[in-house]
C-alpha cells in the first residue's frame, strides 16, 4: 500500500480498532470487527474516496463466517476483513455503496449469512427456490456435494 | 400456459394489482442452448419501466466447490470455462493469482504472448457484441459483415493455439504454447485489415438510421457518480468518461510495456457503447502489432512444483466485459482452501437494471445487450397485463420485431432473423 493511502487509513483504523496486515507489495487485508466494519468502510469510501468496491468473498473459518470487502484503488487492493458466527446476520453496506447489493445477496445464498439492511434479503439470487432450508449453503465445509444432489433429486440417472 | 404458472404471475402481482397502472412482465430466464440466462421481473407503467428485479443462477455450476477438491493446476482449465467467449482472461487471472503465492516469476516472452492472446479475445469478442446490436435493432445486415470479420481473428487464435475458443493457451508461470515461426507479419497485415474494418463500421454506426434511432440518449440519464456508486467495470465505467481500466490501473502480463491508449466517451447511451467498443477493436489491433514486432526471446514456462505455499492472493484482469477478480487462499496443500471469482456481468447487472428504469419495454433487448452479458436467453416470456387480466407469451424473435416496430412502424426491420 502506498504510505500516503496507509497514513490515512492507519488513522481510521486506530479509531475503529482495526488491524493492519499487509500482504504484499500493493495488497492489503484490515480487519475489523463487525460492530466498527460499517463506520471504517464510509470512512474508506467518503473520505479516502477508495469507492471501487471489487466484490465482497465469503470465507468459511471454521466457527465463524468471514465476510471480505475487496477494494480496488488504482494499485492497490484492500481487503476489509470481517467475521460473523455461522448462520447469523450481518450488518449491510447496501447504503453506502448501492452496487453491493448483489455481491451480499450472494453471501447469503452461498454461505447463509443474511445482511441486515438489504432490501432484497429475503430473495434467492443463485441458489434455486426449492434449496431445503435445512441444507447447510453450499460453500461451507460441511456441505457436501453429494448430499445436495440427492436432497434435490438431482442423481445422474444410472445405466441399464 | 399452464394453471399453475397463471396462478404464480397472479400472486407474483398481486401488490401491484393495487396501483393498477403497473404491469408485471416476466422476462426469461433460458433457452437451454444457450449460456448465461437470467430472469428478470420487469414493472411497467403504461409502456415505461419502473421497476426492475434479477433472479439469475439457472447455469451455475459450483465452480467455487467445485476447485476446492481438485489441484491447482487443474483448476486453471476448469475457470478457463467459465466464458465461452473470453474464456483465456479466467485461467489468467486465476494464474496470476496463484502464481504470486510462489517464489517463481513468468518469463517475459510468455507475459507478450498472454497480452496477444487476450488482446485477440478481446477484439472477437467486442466484433460479437457489435454483430448482436446490429441484431436486436434490426440491422441484420451488420450483423452478418461482423461476424464474418470476427472469422479473421478466430482463424488466428487457431493458428497460435490450436483452438478457436478454449484456447488451453496458460500454464502456471507462462504459457503452453510458443507463437508459430514466422507469422507476424501475417498477423500485422490482418491487423491493418481489422483496423481498416472497424473503421468503416465506426462510420455507419455513426450515419446509419436504423442505429442512431435506436441506441441514441437510450440511457442518457445515466451519470459518472452513479456509475461509480454502482461499481460498474470495463466499458460500462468508460462510457461515462471514467478512466476505469486495470490494464491502466493496475498493469498485469506485458501491458506495462505496451504503449496503448484508454478509450473514453462522455455521452453515456448506448451510441457511446458502440463507438467505445469499435475504438478499443483498433487499440487492441495496434497493441497486438506492436507486442508481434517486439516479441522478446527466451523460454516460454518456468516449471513449479505441485504444491503451493500457505497464503493469500486476490489478482484483477481486464476481460473484454470489464474487470474480473479472482480470489485464492491456500493452506499449503495440492488443493486450493477457497477461491473466489467475480465476473464482470455480476458487477454491471446493477447499473443495466438502473439504466432500464423509465425506458420503455421496446428498449430492453437493447439495453440488456449493451452491457454485454453474454445474453441471447429472451427465448421465453410471457407478460402479464393485470389492468385486463390477460396474459400472452412472446419468443424473443417476437420482441425483437415489436422493438423494431415501435421505432420504425413503416418498415418490417432490416433483414430478417
Amino acid at each position: 500500500m502506498s504510505e500516503i493511502l496507509l497514513e490515512r487509513v492507519g488513522k481510521f483504523a486506530a479509531e475503529a480498532k482495526a488491524k493492519i496486515v499487509p500482504l504484499r507489495k500493493g495488497e492489503t487485508v484490515i480487519e475489523v470487527d463487525q460492530a466498527n466494519v460499517r463506520n471504517f468502510i464510509s470512512h474508506l469510501v467518503q473520505d479516502l474516496s477508495v469507492r471501487h468496491l471489487t466484490t465482497i468473498t465469503g470465507l468459511d473459518l471454521g466457527e465463524n463466517i468471514g465476510i471480505m470487502y475487496n477494494f480496488s484503488q488504482e494499485r492497490e487492493t484492500i481487503h476489509v476483513r470481517t467475521t460473523v458466527p455461522k448462520a447469523s446476520t450481518a450488518v449491510s453496506i447496501v447504503d453506502i455503496i448501492p452496487g453491493a447489493i448483489l455481491y451480499e445477496m450472494e453471501v447469503h445464498d452461498m454461505f447463509g449469512t443474511s445482511f441486515e439492511g438489504n432490501p432484497w434479503n429475503d430473495r434467492k439470487l443463485l441458489l434455486p427456490d426449492n434449496w431445503p432450508s435445512d441444507l447447510p449453503p453450499p460453500l461451507l465445509k460441511s456441505s457436501k456435494p453429494a448430499e445436495i444432489r440427492r436432497r434435490l433429486n438431482l442423481e445422474a440417472p444410472t445405466k441399464e | 400456459m399452464s394453471t399453475d404458472r397463471d396462478k404464480r404471475l397472479r400472486e407474483e402481482s398481486a401488490g401491484l394489482m393495487e396501483y393498477s397502472a403497473e404491469n408485471l412482465v416476466p422476462f426469461g430466464p433460458i433457452h437451454p442452448s444457450l449460456k448465461e440466462p437470467e430472469y428478470f421481473k420487469i414493472i411497467l407503467e403504461g409502456e415505461r419501466i419502473v421497476n426492475v428485479i434479477p433472479r439469475i443462477g439457472y447455469v451455475h455450476r459450483g465452480l467455487e466447490k467445485a476447485a476446492e477438491t481438485r489441484p491447482w493446476v487443474q483448476n486453471m482449465y476448469m475457470f478457463e470455462r467459465t466464458c465461452g467467449i473470453c474464456s483465456f482472461v479466467h485461467s489468467l487471472c486465476y494464474g496470476q493469482a496463484v502464481e504470486g503465492l510462489t517464489i517463481f516469476q513468468v518469463p517475459k516472452r510468455a507475459e507478450y504472448i498472454r497480452l496477444i492472446i487476450c488482446e485477440m479475445e478481446r477484439i472477437h469478442s467486442h466484433l460479437l457484441w457489435v454483430g448482436l446490436m446490429g441484431h436486436w435493432t434490426g440491422f441484420e445486415t451488420l450483423f452478418m459483415w461482423v461476424w464474418q470479420d470476427r472469422e479473421v481473428v478466430l482463424d488466428l487464435v487457431e493458428a497460435i493455439s490450436g483452438n478457436r475458443i478454449h484456447k488451453s493457451m496458460n500454464a502456471f508461470c507462462g504459457v503452453r504454447r510458443d507463437m508459430p515461426e514466422g507469422m507476424e507479419k501475417h498477423i500485422v497485415e490482418l491487423m491493418k485489415f481489422l483496423t481498416d474494418r472497424a473503421r468503416y463500421y465506426r462510420q455507419i454506426i455513426d450515419t446509419e438510421e436504423t442505429i442512431l434511432e435506436r441506441t441514441q440518449k437510450v440511457g442518457a440519464h445515466i451519470n459518472q457518480d452513479t456509475v461509480e456508486k454502482l461499481c460498474a467495470v470495463g466499458p460500462m465505467a468508460r462510457y461515462v468518461g471514467l478512466r476505469h481500466d486495470v490494464r491502466l490501473n493496475n498493469p498485469y502480463a506485458a501491458y506495462g510495456e505496451v504503449p496503448f491508449e484508454i478509450v473514453t466517451r462522455k455521452e453515456g447511451d448506448v451510441q457511446a457503447l458502440l463507438r467505445l467498443r469499435l475504438d478499443e477493436i483498433i487499440v487492441s489491433a495496434n497493441m497486438i502489432s506492436y507486442a508481434v514486432e517486439n516479441l522478446p526471446d527466451g523460454p516460454i514456462k518456468v516449471k513449479i512444483p505441485p504444491v503451493i505455499p500457505a497464503g493469500e492472493h486476490s489478482s484483477c484482469c481486464e476481460a473484454p466485459r470489464g474487470e474480473i477478480f479472482y480470489y485464492v487462499k491456500s493452506t499449503g496443500g495440492r488443493t486450493p482452501d477457497r477461491v473466489k471469482s467475480r465476473q464482470p456481468t455480476l458487477a454491471n447487472l446493477p447499473l443495466a437494471l438502473e439504466i432500464l428504469k423509465g425506458q420503455t419495454l421496446a428498449d430492453v433487448p437493447v439495453v440488456l445487450t449493451a452491457i454485454d452479458p453474454c445474453f441471447g436467453c429472451m427465448d421465453r416470456m410471457s407478460f402479464l397485463d393485470t389492468e385486463e387480466n390477460k396474459q400472452w407469451s412472446w419468443s424473443g424473435e417476437q420482441l425483437r420485431q415489436y422493438g423494431i416496430n415501435y421505432y420504425f412502424p413503416d418498415k418490417k426491420g432490416k433483414g430478417k432473423a
